[in-house]
């Protein structure tokens, strides 16, 4: 009966198994910043999702060296449902190929989630930020399993009231703006013991 | 040659019956010697007794719902020539007989790999088109019909077989002229192996000319040349909905059909299309509703074809229930099999994914980033097809992130910009100037500001006005 509980604590994503239980195969993307590396187990895990907290979407500069290194590739770099415009000459002057830039506007919230799930199973995508207002565990599951198959990286940049006990990301950062940069701390990362970190901007 | 003999037993009751199958009885009348008659009974009709031969008053006698439609033998020859454009990936060589089609596919083997690769083929397919099918495979044509017809899925391959898989079949079944059927009653000659049994000189006695000629056609020894069919230049079909539909999500059956034929028929001519015409047709007195397909790549796949029909067909607004559907393809290019598995090996390639999110969402919301030659901020951003966007230029200092769609203005107190408080400028000012030439000139003093909260603005003093804007965020 035990067992049956925990099991499905587990496969809920209610429970999370610590470092030791936690599969340490799983590859990453340095992140291009050496501190935060080093508080997330080596960079950015791919084949998975990441859910960045903050008061007003902010945390998008965390992901510049990321996007501008995976734009040298074939696949995408897909935005869907930004909040604002993204400022095209900043991502050019972050070395950021507009060219793999894949804007998804304009959509309501059911379909920014389809897109996503679609954009994350594809492996023709690198990486997949993405502006939910509300997500829903199990959606948040599902996205995490469509990253697994399609093998890129899903940032979902969430709100910071919308911070859930727990979910199905490999990785959870709570991002805070500070007048150098920003502040992040690890709420959960697979493999790592998480931390703290401050980057200036 | 080897033919290829397709018989659709049911297709006078398919033609009319309703997709999904309905628990309405159903019965196809036709007009015979003894009166209105029972030709074919879906499985409703036949729980309750009914059975093909009887006739219409008995029918109704034993199935008091019992719908009885006319036979209708136009709409049959139309369903068989929506089955031919289909069967045109097979054979170019297409023949009809009546709920039947001979294809010959001797020169299609190779391309398939072979008769199991093509029947394989034609199995898969065959359930989405809605109807049911025997086949027969023989080097003669009459002999494929007829195997299709009485045996089916035997096939003969050498003509040495032929005799001995034909051997039982009663004779009446050669033919529909009912002298020569009466014929074989009086001669007492039951079975096809009978009469080939005979020495042919007391056969052609007995069984008189008109006879001998059928079997000597059936073994292959007197020519039986059959036309083939001329299918038309472009492909176009419309299904007749024998019931209203009025969900999106049902439409995705018509379409299927018509797919499939559709992908026939450019299989068949080595040709792939980028660009489908549906419509949708409603009661008479409402027009048609029209829409697009779009495709990035020329396809002929209907899976393919079918799941970005999905995504297209839940934009369309269904202005009335659904009673028909049609397909047109109005230009196709050539296509080559192999440059498809070349995309289809590569890691990492998906060239359906923006043909999906364009479909499901529109191309309007599915765009790429680019950059304008301009220096005033708003301007800079260019919103393009995916894949085409390129950096122009770099401005010099440190830009924001993101660019708010519109500057949205600051309240100020002793020249001090407030944002929750005041800002404390940080950097700049770094001057804009331009747009004169287009009448929206600007004379701007941008500024890194940080708020209260420890947010990153970006900022500008309209050196005009004195006023102050928020242009952009740093974090």
């Amino acid at each position: 009966m035990a067992h049956e509980a925990i099991d499905r604590l587990i496969a809920d994503g209610s429970l999370w198994r610590g470092p030791a239980l936690a599969q340490p195969e799983g590859r990453f993307e340095a992140s291009g910043w050496p501190a935060l590396d080093e508080c997330i187990g080596g960079g950015w895990p791919t084949g998975a999702v990441c859910e960045l907290f903050s008061r007003r979407h902010q945390g998008l500069p965390l992901l510049l060296p990321l996007l501008a290194r995976l734009s040298r590739g074939e696949r995408w770099l897909a935005w869907v449902g930004p909040p604002y415009l993204p400022f095209a000459p900043a991502l050019a002057a972050a070395g950021v190929d507009l060219q793999r830039v894949l804007l998804v506007q304009e959509v309501d919230a059911a379909q920014s989630l389809w897109a996503a799930e679609q954009l994350l199973r594809s492996p023709a995508c690198a990486v997949v930020l993405a502006w939910p207002a509300r997500l829903q565990p199990a959606a948040i599951r599902r996205l995490q399993l469509a990253a697994e198959q399609g093998g890129g990286t899903g940032m979902l940049f969430r709100p910071l009231r919308t911070l859930e006990r727990s979910s199905h990301a490999a990785l959870r950062l709570k991002v805070t703006a500070i007048p150098i940069g920003l502040d992040v701390s690890v709420l959960k990362c697979r493999g790592s013991r998480g931390g703290h970190c401050s980057l200036a901007l | 040659m080897l033919w290829l003999g397709l018989y659709f037993p049911d297709l006078p009751l398919e033609i009319f019956a309703a997709q999904p199958p309905a628990k309405q009885s159903l019965a196809v009348i036709g007009h015979g010697r003894e009166g209105a008659q029972v030709v074919r009974c879906n499985a409703p009709a036949r729980a309750r007794g009914v059975r093909p031969g009887q006739r219409l008053q008995t029918a109704l006698s034993l199935d008091g719902t019992l719908q009885a439609r006319t036979r209708d033998r136009r709409r049959e020859q139309d369903a068989l020539q929506g089955l031919a454009l289909w069967a045109l990936q097979f054979s170019s060589h297409i023949s009809f007989e009546p709920s039947l089609l001979l294809l010959e596919i001797g020169a299609s083997l190779r391309l398939f790999g072979g008769l199991d690769p093509l029947l394989a083929r034609v199995r898969r397919e065959l359930p989405g088109l809605e109807y049911r099918a025997c086949h027969g495979v023989a080097p003669v044509p009459m002999a494929a019909a007829l195997l299709a017809r009485e045996r089916p899925a035997r096939q003969v391959l050498a003509m040495v077989d032929l005799r001995e898989a034909l051997a039982d079949i009663p004779v009446a079944r050669l033919t529909r002229n009912e002298r020569v059927r009466g014929l074989v009653r009086v001669i007492g000659l039951h079975t096809v192996g009978e009469c080939l049994a005979l020495p042919r000189a007391e056969l052609a006695r007995r069984a008189g000319p008109g006879l001998l000629q059928l079997l000597d056609r059936l073994q292959g020894k007197v020519p039986d040349p059959r036309t083939p069919w001329q299918p038309p230049a472009r492909f176009g079909q419309t299904i007749e909905l024998q019931a209203e539909i009025r969900h999106h999500t049902a439409l995705v059956f018509p379409a299927r059909r018509l797919l499939l034929a559709a992908c026939g028929f450019l299989r068949g001519r080595g040709v792939a299309t980028q660009r489908l015409l549906w419509s949708l047709q409603h009661r008479e007195d409402l027009p048609d509703t029209p829409f697009q397909q779009g495709l990035l790549a020329p396809s002929r796949d209907p899976e393919h074809l079918l799941a970005l029909f999905r995504e297209r067909i839940e934009r369309v607004t269904l202005a009335a229930p659904v009673t028909g559907m049609g397909l047109e393809i109005p230009d196709c290019q050539p296509f080559a099999e192999a440059t498809q598995t070349l995309f289809a090996a590569g890691p990492r390639q998906d060239s359906g994914l923006l043909e999906r999110l364009g479909s499901r969402l529109g191309d309007r919301q599915v765009r790429g980033l680019g950059m304008c030659a301009d220096h005033r901020p708003e301007y800079s951003v260019d919103l393009t097809p995916p894949g085409q966007g390129r950096a122009t230029h770099i401005p010099p200092g440190q830009l924001p992130a993101w660019l708010l769609p519109e500057p949205s203005p600051l309240d100020a107190a002793s020249g001090v910009p407030h944002h929750g408080g005041p800002l404390e400028l940080q950097e700049g000012p770094r001057r804009i100037e331009s747009g004169w030439w287009d009448g929206v000139d600007v004379a701007r003093d941008y500024y890194r500001a940080v708020s209260r909260a420890g947010e990153r603005l970006w900022v500008f003093r309209d050196r005009r006005s004195g006023e102050w804007f928020l242009h952009g965020l740093f974090d």
